[in-house]
């Protein structure tokens, strides 16, 4: 079989799983995985936000939970204090991350490597401990709880994230728009720029690229990114906690990107994926369970430092190379 | 052909560079005129390769200035200068290796004029990938076009070095030692891109070859401690006795310079 036709299946049979699963979860395990599912979905794209940055602008950074956080805050506070409904609640944390991403970009991307690290890290431990002590706005570790307004009212017809199995859809359809943006990102002008600017940055500024702007905008990008995660995580969880914006967390995304391969697409949901069925079977057992993800971690990283995605494409590389082979040697044997 | 003009097309006014107690450039006034091929050379930390970071814009000046077409471009941030027309390359190959051939000349080519779109593919941007069909031609990587560029064998990098200074169309062209390292054969091939773009292309080439620089510069600069030392055709420069005693002095080269001068 050809790489393309694989590529072709696997394609096929994973976008028709993820639609059928508020159906085939509940049938083939129980209800609870199909919110699992949902979870993941929701960090995979929080993952990609490392991705953007890591894997395609060469920025890595520690620091993504804030700009998640932001988007759960933007949610919470939304709903809660300013009593607004579904979408200006989603639009406000998807904007309030962006901003905050806009604010910390303009000082955090005239660093690079570990020094653009570090900064990220303190940008977003400033603004935990800030939102930790702040208890009147953010409720500190307690967090905020809401109730969820509906999504859409239309005369009679209400729908609201309440209705698992739309919550389920919701949850699927905004991370899928995301990934197809980033995605559109990627193959356009804008995106072969970011990865210029990683491959070698110097001589990206001497062919005409604004190092320095394009970094901003990625970084702003990758913050639209965790703060629609961070809103779906808010409403998912119906409530936003300053806990999420700790640098584990942040952490934890790095740890899965680059495990299922930083500047793959979908490295970040597969690294996402696979820690996320570790923990949550191997966590009713036993509660070291981040001992596994230590170890995958640090084996992949030797063994596999493109990640599982960048192995699965060497992998198809190889294959389609010994589908041509027979040919090539068949033509060399046409000759004189 | 460039039309020659009464403006240089580069000019410095003592441009000085220092590294703490180490004056890199010293007080260097320089002017290139148009369709000109002009060659830098001098011995190791002479300062040519500050000098084109000068120019560029990697380094800032500690004092002086530098103009282009007239226009004073000193402090400008390298992308800036870089889009007024003035290219260069790195004395180290410098090329995007985790794209392919093709793609970094596509970047090259659309880097330096416009908006960079999010929301087109790439792909369809019809004038920027003819560009480069037409270039991956002139400099014979037609063959390589998908191969990643980290992948290259080191004379097909400095071929796809030439093809991103070309495919940019600059007003000026800036070779930190092009040939560097190359094989004989390599180094014949790169020399005949060089002479094709100097017909349409303003070049300054910094090189250690001798036989390069005799053989394809009009005008040398010879540099030493940071500041000019002697300047005019190749034929001068071979004949002239600071350059032999500082420069190319020594007993057995001599006949190998006037050799060359007169070749």
């Amino acid at each position: 079989m050809s790489p393309a036709s694989i590529r072709l299946i696997l394609w096929v049979l994973v976008t028709a799983f993820m639609l059928a699963v508020p159906w085939l979860v509940p049938a083939l395990l129980n209800a609870f995985w199909v919110s699992v599912i949902a979870e993941i979905l929701i960090w995979s794209l929080f993952a990609a936000s490392v991705n953007l940055l890591y894997g395609y602008t060469g920025l890595l950074s520690f620091g993504q939970a804030l700009y998640f956080g932001f988007g759960m805050y933007g949610v919470a506070i939304g709903i809660q204090d300013l009593h607004l409904s579904f979408w200006p609640a989603l639009s406000l944390g998807i904007v309030a991350a962006m901003a905050m991403a806009l604010v910390t970009g303009v000082f955090a991307v005239r660093l690079t490597w570990h020094y653009f690290a570090i900064i990220t890290v303190v940008f977003s431990l400033i603004f935990y401990f800030l939102a930790l002590s702040n208890k009147w706005l953010t409720g500190g570790d307690d967090g905020i709880n809401f109730s969820l307004p509906p999504t859409f009212r239309i005369g009679g017809f209400t729908r609201s994230l309440t209705d698992a199995t739309f919550q389920y859809e919701f949850i699927l359809a905004t991370v899928a728009l995301c990934f197809w943006l980033m995605h559109r990102l990627i193959e356009s002008p804008l995106g072969k720029a970011l990865v210029a600017i990683r491959d070698n940055d110097v001589r990206a500024s001497l062919i005409g690229l604004n190092v320095y702007l394009l970094r901003l905008i990625a970084f702003v990008l990758a913050g639209f990114l965790a703060g629609v995660s961070g809103a779906l995580f808010a409403f998912f969880g119906r409530y936003a906690s300053a806990s999420y914006m700790f640098y584990h967390v942040s952490g934890e995304a790095v740890v899965w990107t680059i495990v299922g391969g930083a500047g793959t697409l979908l490295g970040p949901v597969v690294g996402t994926t696979l820690f996320i069925i570790v923990r949550e079977v191997v966590s009713t057992h036993w509660e070291h369970h981040s001992l596994i993800v230590g170890a995958v971690a640090i084996l992949v990283v030797i063994f596999a430092p493109k990640g599982v995605v960048g192995l699965w494409n060497d992998w198809m590389a190889r294959l389609s190379e010994r589908g041509s082979t027979p040919a090539s040697a068949a033509e060399l044997r046409v000759g004189p | 052909m460039n039309q020659p003009t009464s403006e240089p097309i580069l000019r410095t006014e003592g441009l000085t560079k220092r590294f703490g107690g180490l004056t890199a450039v010293d007080d260097l006034s320089f002017s290139v005129t148009g369709s000109r091929l002009h060659a830098i050379i001098g011995p190791n930390g002479a300062g040519k390769t500050t000098f084109f970071n000068l120019i560029s814009g990697l380094l800032q000046p500690t004092d002086g200035r530098v103009f282009f077409l007239g226009e004073d471009i000193t402090g400008a941030k390298p992308h800036q200068i870089s889009r007024l027309g003035i290219k260069r390359t790195l004395q180290i190959k410098s090329v995007f290796p985790k794209l392919t051939v093709a793609e970094n000349l596509w970047i090259t080519k659309r880097a330096g004029h416009g908006f960079l779109d999010p929301f087109r593919p790439a792909r369809a941007d019809r004038e920027t990938t003819s560009a480069v069909e037409r270039t991956l031609e002139q400099v014979g990587l037609s063959a390589l076009a998908d191969r990643q560029a980290g992948t290259l064998s080191y004379g097909d990098v400095a071929l796809l070095e030439i093809g991103m200074a070309a495919i940019a169309q600059p007003r000026l062209l800036l070779l930190d030692e092009p040939t560097c390292g190359m094989s004989p054969a390599e180094t014949a091939r790169a020399v005949d891109k060089i002479l094709e773009l100097a017909r349409s292309i303003d070049i300054i080439i910094i090189e250690h070859d001798m036989d390069v620089v005799f053989e394809i510069a009009d005008d040398i600069t010879v540099m030493a401690q940071g500041a000019i030392l002697a300047q005019g055709s190749p034929a001068q420069i071979a004949a002239d006795e600071r350059v032999r005693e500082a420069y190319l002095g020594r007993e057995e080269d001599e006949d190998y310079v006037e050799e060359a001068a007169h070749a």
